[in-house]
């Protein structure tokens, strides 16, 4: 069942003027773009910086609104929603970034940062017992919402990030460069976390990465993209095994062993 | 020839962040250095240069062509750097100065060491952009480094270090903060320049991709320690040590398809202070031995090179 559908969907940006008399140009971000992601599935999307990628994971978070296109979540446009119900829509799709140390307010304590989207929502109950319960899902401690991020490694923050993404019972993650910054041994152990989370939450996951390999091994199917459009789009398999552009190519060169 | 002999790094507290590292390299050698962050990589590449931060305890010998430079002999250190070590880094931006022009920045090291006038040093500096593949190299003399792309940056970094004809280039995550594609044309132009000037080259990487298609030796460092030497495509095809598997297993890899659990190593790096006094991986090894915790393992010879593990040197 489709969960997402990304529908023609364009993002240009104005840029700087560079002649007073002459119109700004424009930079076309996302040009065009089409997908749909059902629940449970796993969408990889790869290509590199500037490829449109993050910009893309804006606007389906609703951060952005496409200049053409529509991003419908559950047949619902969330543009077409007034920002109190937009806000209310969120807690079914949440985010986690690159970087779970500027992700994660450092003078808070993790409790009240993974709390956070529970505030936003502005329920009445108490946060605590889902905060554990979130904590505990992400392979942490119920205590652990008592300590500062500094407190935690790499991988334990980037599991923290995740417990707050999760707290709303998300129907969609949207992943962008998710284990990017880690180790190799630790990222393995993000990426089994989220596979996890996904079996027992029905989650669909947008997995957006710059690493083939990455994608390869945790995507059903993935959109490969280069300047704002995409070049290729298919079941991961299809796609490895018979690249169709010269650009896909080249990222299976980057990351053959 | 460059080598490090019983090369040992400790911090202020006295805890180890190297132990007794030896290695060589021969010119126009490529040997690739593998590791998680808290490896000790990155130091040891440091102490090639003589640029260990302060405060950190160097012992050992550093033998540059024959010469046996102490760790702390900053005169002598001073002498080596660019001449016969360079170095270039992950982050080219913070490496470059901002308010330089480009072609002034390589033309300096030209003018204090190799004594060229400016303009000599100028087309010099022209020849070396040009060798680094840039493309149009005469205008980039006069851009600032904001004015480039981040491929761009690292050229002309590798530039610089070129400048003075080092005997060995230190690259520690040339590529890491790169794009795919341009990562893929550094390492092609780094091993093309090794071979073209029989330069030596030490590449510092956690990238397992990018050390395969770089170098033709690698070691393996974990905790400090070189846990596993030998040529790069044996050691990635047949590993040794339990870390070495463990590393390559976790690493995803594109003959998986779809959604697939990735064997992992249990647990993190655990802090320098925490780290077992016999092998440095005992604690996450799933075929620990008692005695691993206690007792070092000495290298023992394995089919693609030696490894340093206590299952390799008794045979049962």
């Amino acid at each position: 069942m489709t969960l997402l559908q990304v529908d023609s969907v364009s993002r240009r940006y104005r840029l700087p003027r560079r002649a007073l008399m002459r119109p700004a140009p424009v930079l076309t971000a996302v040009d065009g773009v089409s997908f749909t992601l059902a629940r449970g599935e796993t969408l990889g999307v790869v290509g590199e910086s500037g490829s449109g990628k993050s910009t893309l994971a804006r606007l389906v978070m609703g951060f952005e609104r496409p200049d053409a296109g529509r991003v419908l979540f559950d047949g619902q446009d969330n543009n077409d929603l007034p920002p109190a119900a937009l806000r209310a829509a969120r807690r079914r799709f949440q985010m986690v970034f690159q970087d779970p140390f500027g992700s994660l307010d450092p003078r808070r304590r993790v409790g009240w940062s993974v709390a956070e989207p529970l505030r936003a929502l502005k329920g009445t109950e108490d946060p605590a017992p889902r905060v554990a319960e979130a904590l505990e899902q992400v392979g942490l401690r119920a205590a652990h919402a008592g300590r500062y991020p500094h407190e935690f490694s790499g991988g334990q923050r980037q599991r923290i990030a995740i417990a707050r993404a999760i707290i709303t019972r998300p129907a969609l993650l949207v992943a962008d460069e998710a284990v990017s910054a880690l180790d190799v041994s630790v990222q393995a152990q993000i990426l089994n976390l989220l596979m996890d989370l996904q079996e027992e939450l029905g989650l669909a996951i947008l997995f957006i990465s710059h690493d083939l390999a990455v994608v390869a091994s945790t995507c059903d199917r993935l959109l490969v993209m280069q300047g704002g459009r995409v070049l290729e789009a298919g079941e991961t398999g299809a796609v490895l095994d018979a690249p169709g552009h010269d650009y896909t190519r080249t990222l299976l060169a980057a990351a053959r062993l | 020839m460059i080598a490090a002999r019983g090369l040992s790094i400790r911090t202020g507290a006295g805890h180890a962040a190297v132990r007794s590292a030896d290695l060589a390299i021969r010119p126009g050698e490529r040997l690739g250095v593998v590791g998680e962050s808290g490896s000790g990589k990155t130091l040891l590449a440091l102490a090639m240069i003589g640029m260990v931060p302060e405060g950190l305890q160097v012992s050992g010998e550093i033998a540059v062509g024959g010469t046996v430079v102490a760790p702390g002999d900053e005169a002598a250190w001073q002498r080596l750097r660019a001449r016969e070590v360079a170095m270039i880094f992950q982050e080219p931006m913070s490496a470059l100065n901002p308010l330089a022009r480009v072609g002034d920045t390589i033309a300096e090291p030209l003018m204090v060491h190799r004594g060229l006038t400016r303009s000599a040093a100028r087309a010099q500096a022209r020849e070396l952009l040009e060798e680094t593949g840039i493309p149009q190299p005469e205008r980039r003399l006069d851009q600032y480094p904001h004015e480039l792309s981040g491929g761009q940056r690292q050229r002309v970094l590798i530039a610089l270090a070129l400048a003075c004809d080092p005997a060995l280039l230190i690259a520690d995550e040339p590529t890491t903060a790169l794009d795919a594609a341009v990562a893929l044309r550094i390492t092609d132009l780094l091993v093309r320049l090794a071979r073209e000037r029989r330069m030596a080259l030490l590449f510092i990487s956690h990238d397992l991709a990018a050390v395969a298609r770089t170098t033709e030796a690698m070691l393996v460092m974990y905790g400090g320690d070189i846990v596993e030497r030998g040529a790069t495509d044996r050691v990635l095809a047949d590993p040794a040590h339990p870390y070495t598997k463990g590393l390559i297993a976790a690493r995803p890899s594109l003959a998986q398809r779809g959604r697939r659990r990735l064997p992992t190593i249990p647990g993190t790096v655990p802090p320098l202070e925490a780290l077992a006094e016999g092998c440095r991986f005992a604690g996450r090894c799933p075929v620990e031995l008692p005695r691993c915790v206690h007792l070092r393992p000495a290298a023992t010879a394995t089919a693609s090179g030696s490894a340093a593990c206590h299952l390799l040197g008794a045979a049962p």
